[in-house]
């Protein structure tokens, strides 16, 4: 039934689509969330917690859910999981040595009942600094060729705001087909 | 599938649809959704499940939402304490919100969520708000700081919140002021180093005037209390100070009223007693207490227990204002009853006629506590105003007359108390007062009538008769009537031995044999052994002259009062007990009045030291009565533990010589002649080889307690006597697995008087496998008891653990006082004065020492050779030593030569001695 209802409310493109954006601790998440609502790079302090914005996009309005990325909050992002249309999982390309942990904790993710129909959407992160990871490379580190959700991968940098149109406007059009 | 399922989450009821409802998309709904929540949380029910759901709706713009989830959190934060962490960053985005009243709301929210773990993220913001533009926020900010205290004041200290918050103190805003204020008593009361910090100078206490005059009423409040907390330098700011408050004392709220109050109780005891100001200060306090009781019974109630306190400490303020005190016939009981206690006090003999016509009036009221306490009041009248007794007695015997049964009880007890102050007075009236003593049911008032019987037996003719009435049903008495009966019997039998003999046996029969309460039974002992040894003895201690009672008896104790005086407007000034007493955990920071003003010289400086003790009321020392009491008056008095019995010490009167010598001695006289070696030659020996005057023997440390009946404590002490005084040389071993600390030591009644000369000092905590020495040097005057053996000491060890009781003998030797050496006449005159059925010989074996070392030996444990002699070649050693009680003990050491035991003869007049000093001779003498 709730199917049906959110059919109705999506033709008239009112609905709040609810994505989290989700990472390691110091990937960028609150710099790309107030990239995207205000277009602007703001100063940042590590989010204990977390922050929620409404960020509009095409006829969609998406509900962002930017959750803390410190090993003492990661536990508590199981609570936000439900009815959660898409995930920006970002990664920091230059954070070679956390890649692993990048990957268990993305891995994990994808194995949540609760996600199984959201939509995936990585963002290999800072790519605005020389010597970070390819693509392709942290497409491998994560393991994404074995992914069963739709997803894409996106080379951004939040500071210079590489990437982040594209990858919204993908969204934007994937989630408006899959109703 | 398995019974798993019925722990799985339900998909069910009140709690999952409202988590359906917070989780959904309109903004309406949600707010519906967390008020659902809340109502539910007021009314008990358990909604904690949902707390991620609920911290996911505090993101919003809407306020009345965020209050209502802040509401949720500040509830069950302590129960979600890790979920709790998500909220931080919505508290650190608030307190920067554009809006003041979100940023006070994020700042007092967090100070009211007691989670550890998240306290510290919370600094940061909190640091913010105290710096806020907005004064709302400082204020609300101010406030947090203490709280945050309470839940971690490491933490507070060390981020410099203390600076931060004492700079608030100057802020240009009053309301902000008197927050800081606040949160800095609170903040004071609980951390002895923050405290330090917080501590108030002359210029923030300046601020804190200035902000005064302008803040709301409790800001007025805060303020007041802190200044009365603080203590000026000097006469001239204390002055300032009062000049400055004064104004306060005209506010329309009675807690401002009384705060001001309590500053300028406090800071006239600064003030020069006699100047101008002072007497100008008095005069402003009175119309202020005055006005409160016209206030609502309630603060009527808060004010008349504080006018208590301050016409005790200064009864000039209120002395004409009794009328005020009058009690209207509307007055709820609690306020006439302390409105009768503050017309006492106020009494003099200037408006005593208009109190007593009160007094009576108040009398024949139809409330029974509240007659009775007129009754008793108008007796406090007599015992207080002189010129008044009279009257006061004839109004008590027109209320006798008025045979209402609990007026009549009343004015006995209270008349009692007036013989008490006026013996020999008003007999004439016992009369009256024995023809109601049928009627009297009450235990006090028949303790009451039964003594003054007793005391004024022999003008009663009849007293035989009214005491043996009371006697019939003597088991069925109370405790405090039966003690009253038997001492009055006592005292009657003393008075009229003839035809009473028979009434007191079966009086103290009685309350020997038939009673099971101790303190009737010794009470029963004493007076028959008194009457049965020395009736005369017994005549000057049972109708001993008893001190007159005050009528101060009822005050508070000064410096319990003065300490009261800093508490005027609080609780404790209600209670009119320390908040130590009834505040759990609140640690013993006393506050103390201001030292008394010393202007002038010196000499002017000593004047006034005295004169505060004249114009204080003396409060009748509980001592002073105590022999009274215990052989006369029971009526509330303090209990038997509290007194010491007149010690009776064993020793008897130093012998004096003034006897003739006789020469027709027994031989020893011919020691008188030549042979005034002795002590001379022996005493320069101990010159020339440099021996010390009293290097007496210490006897070995022996254990006292194991460790095993220490509970790990294990103690082991000997006695020594060194510079002419008596030490305990005791060693206390830690066989524990703890520390150990707070030592202390007493010891029981003992026949020396032995008593601990000052504190135990040992160097705490004493650690586990560790030792700790100590020297205790005691003296003689405790209180002396004979014990058995005459040299057993009972101790009493305290440590943090627990309490250990431990007996120990003292050796006899460390008694024998440094000036012991008799004069050789006096010895003499002595020897031959004591009967010789005193002396007593014991044989001392196996010594390996000459006549001379033996002399040496004795002598440096003060035991003194008087003369020397030889007898068909024995040596004959006389000797003396003087006990610290003041016993004296001779003896004779006769030495053969080549036998090594010798015998010693003992004399002296007490006997009980002799054991002992044996038992020194053996010890000294082997050692």
């Amino acid at each position: 039934m709730g199917g049906i209802l959110s059919y109705f409310s999506g033709l008239f493109g009112s609905k709040e689509r609810r994505i989290l954006i989700l990472g390691l601790d110091g990937a960028g998440k609150t710099t790309i969330l107030y990239k995207l609502q205000v277009g602007e790079v703001v100063t940042t302090i590590p989010t204990i917690g977390f922050n929620v914005e409404t960020v509009p996009c095409k006829n969609l309005k998406f509900q962002v859910w930017d959750l803390g990325g410190q090993t003492s909050i990661r536990p508590y992002w199981r609570c936000y999981y439900s009815n959660t249309d898409a995930i920006i999982y970002v990664v920091d390309s230059m954070d070679r040595d956390r890649i692993g942990i990048a990957k268990q904790e993305f891995v994990s993710l994808l194995e949540e009942e609760e996600l199984k129909k959201a939509v995936i959407v990585v963002f290999a992160n800072k790519q605005d600094i020389e010597g970070a990871m390819t693509v392709s490379e942290v497409a491998n580190s994560l393991g994404l060729a074995g992914v069963k959700h739709k997803y894409q991968i996106f080379k951004t940098s939040a500071i210079k705001g590489w990437g982040l149109d594209e990858a919204m406007e993908w969204l934007g059009n994937t989630l408006t087909q899959q109703k | 599938m398995t019974d798993s399922k019925y722990f799985s989450t339900t998909k069910k009821g009140e709690i999952f649809e409202m988590k359906a409802e917070l989780n959904s998309d309109k903004k309406e709904k949600k707010k519906e959704a967390v008020k659902k929540v809340i109502a539910s949380m007021t009314v008990g029910k358990d909604v904690s499940a949902l707390f991620p759901d609920v911290v996911n709706c505090m993101q919003t713009d809407n306020l009345e939402l965020k209050k209502l989830v802040y509401l949720y959190l500040m509830n069950y934060a302590k129960s979600q304490p890790d979920m709790a962490i998500m909220a931080v960053n919505t508290f650190v985005k608030d307190c920067e919100d554009s809006n003041p009243l979100i940023r006070a709301l994020a700042v007092r929210t967090m100070g009211c969520i007691r989670v550890d773990k998240i306290t510290e993220y919370l600094c940061e913001p909190l640091r913010k708000c105290l710096k806020d533009e907005d004064p709302y926020v400082r204020k609300t900010a101010a406030v947090c700081v203490a709280k945050l205290h309470d839940i971690n004041a490491q933490l507070v200290e060390d981020q410099g919140f203390l600076d931060l918050l004492k700079d608030l103190l100057s802020d240009s805003n009053p309301m902000v002021v008197a927050n800081a204020v606040a949160a800095i008593s609170e903040i004071m009361e609980s951390s002895p180093t923050a405290a330090q910090v917080l501590e108030l100078n002359t210029s923030t206490t300046n601020k804190l005037l200035t902000a005064l005059n302008e803040c709301t009423e409790w800001g007025q409040v805060f303020i007041l209390d802190a200044i009365s907390n603080s203590t000026p330098k000097e006469e001239r700011e204390a002055q300032s100070i009062c000049e400055r408050v004064t104004p306060r004392l005209a506010h329309a709220n009675a807690a401002v009223v009384l705060s001001a109050v309590r500053v300028v109780m406090k800071l006239m005891e600064m003030l020069e007693q006699t100047g101008d100001y002072y007497t100008t200060l008095l005069k402003k306090l009175s119309p202020p207490l005055v006005t409160l009781l016209s206030a609502e019974p309630e603060i009527q109630y808060v004010a008349l227990r504080n006018i208590n306190l301050i016409v005790q400490k200064r009864p000039e303020i209120l002395k004409n204002e009794m009328k005020v005190f009058f009690v209207k016939y509307n007055d709820p009981i609690y306020v006439k009853l302390e409105k009768l206690d503050i017309m006492i006090r106020l009494t003099n003999p200037g408006n005593i006629a208009q109190v007593l016509a009160e007094l009576k009036e108040y009398a024949t009221e139809v409330d029974v506590d509240f007659v009775r306490k007129s009754v008793r009041a108008i007796g406090r009248c007599a015992i207080k105003v002189e010129q008044a007794a009279e009257r006061c007695v004839s109004t008590l015997l027109d209320l006798i007359q008025t045979k209402v049964n609990y007026v009549v009880q009343e004015a006995i007890v209270v008349i009692k108390d007036i013989f008490r102050k006026y013996p020999n007075k008003y007999e004439s009236i016992i009369a009256t007062l024995c023809e109601n003593l049928d009627t009297l049911d009450e235990p006090e008032a028949r303790a009451s009538m039964i003594w003054i019987i007793g005391e004024y037996a022999e003008r009663i003719d009849n007293a035989d008769e009214l005491l043996e009435s009371f006697l019939e049903g003597f088991q069925d008495e109370n405790p405090q009537v039966q003690l009253q009966l038997l001492t009055a019997i006592v005292k009657l039998f003393l008075k009229r031995p003839t035809d009473t003999q028979e009434l007191v046996q079966q009086v103290l029969s009685l309350a020997t044999q038939d009673s099971d309460n101790p303190d009737l039974r010794d009470r029963g002992y004493i007076y028959w052994r008194l009457l049965s040894t020395d009736p005369a003895a017994a005549k000057e201690v049972v109708l001993a002259e008893k001190p007159l009672i005050s009528e101060e008896t009822d005050l508070i104790e000064p410096t319990l009062l003065d300490e009261l005086i800093c508490h005027i407007a609080s609780l404790a000034s209600v209670y009119h007990k320390p908040p130590s007493a009834f505040v759990e955990g609140k640690s013993g920071l006393r506050r103390v009045l201001p030292p008394r003003s010393q202007s002038g010289n010196v000499d002017e400086a000593n004047v006034t030291a005295e004169v505060p003790q004249q114009q204080q009321p003396t409060v009748i020392p509980g001592a002073d009565s105590l022999i009274g009491d215990l052989l006369d008056m029971d009526l509330g008095g303090p209990s038997m533990q509290q007194m010491y019995p007149p010690s009776v010490p064993t020793s008897q009167t130093p012998i004096q010589s003034s006897v003739a010598m006789d020469l027709l001695g027994e031989g020893l006289d011919s020691l008188l002649g030549p042979s005034t070696l002795g002590g001379d030659v022996l005493g320069g020996l101990g010159d020339i080889f440099g021996m010390p005057q009293s290097q007496s023997y210490v006897p070995p440390q022996e254990v006292w307690l194991p460790a095993n009946k220490g509970k790990g404590l294990e103690i082991m002490g000997t006695f020594a006597r060194k510079q002419n005084q008596i030490f305990m040389e005791i060693t206390f071993t830690n066989k524990a697995m703890q520390n150990m600390g707070d030592f202390a030591i007493q010891f029981n009644k003992n026949s020396f008087g032995l008593m601990p000369a000052q504190p135990l000092h040992i160097r705490t905590p004493l650690p586990p496998n560790q030792s700790g020495s100590t020297s205790l040097p005691l003296s003689t005057n405790g209180p002396v008891q004979k014990m058995d053996p005459l040299t057993s000491l009972q101790v009493a060890v305290k440590n943090n653990i627990d309490v250990f009781y431990l007996s120990c003998l003292v050796p006899l030797h460390v008694m024998f006082v440094e000036d012991g050496e008799m004069d050789k006449r006096v010895f003499l005159a002595t020897w031959k004065d004591i009967p010789s059925q005193n002396e007593v010989q014991f044989t001392i074996n196996n010594v390996q020492h000459n006549g001379d070392t033996v002399s040496q030996k004795l002598r440096n444990n003060n035991i003194f050779t008087i003369a020397k002699r030889n007898v068909e070649g024995q040596d004959m050693l006389y000797q003396s030593l003087k006990l610290t009680n003041g016993i004296w003990v001779l003896a004779e050491l006769k030495i053969q030569p080549g036998n090594p035991n010798f015998t010693l003869s003992l004399k002296g007049r007490a006997m009980d001695v002799y054991s002992g000093i044996h038992g020194a001779y053996e010890t000294v003498l082997h050692n």
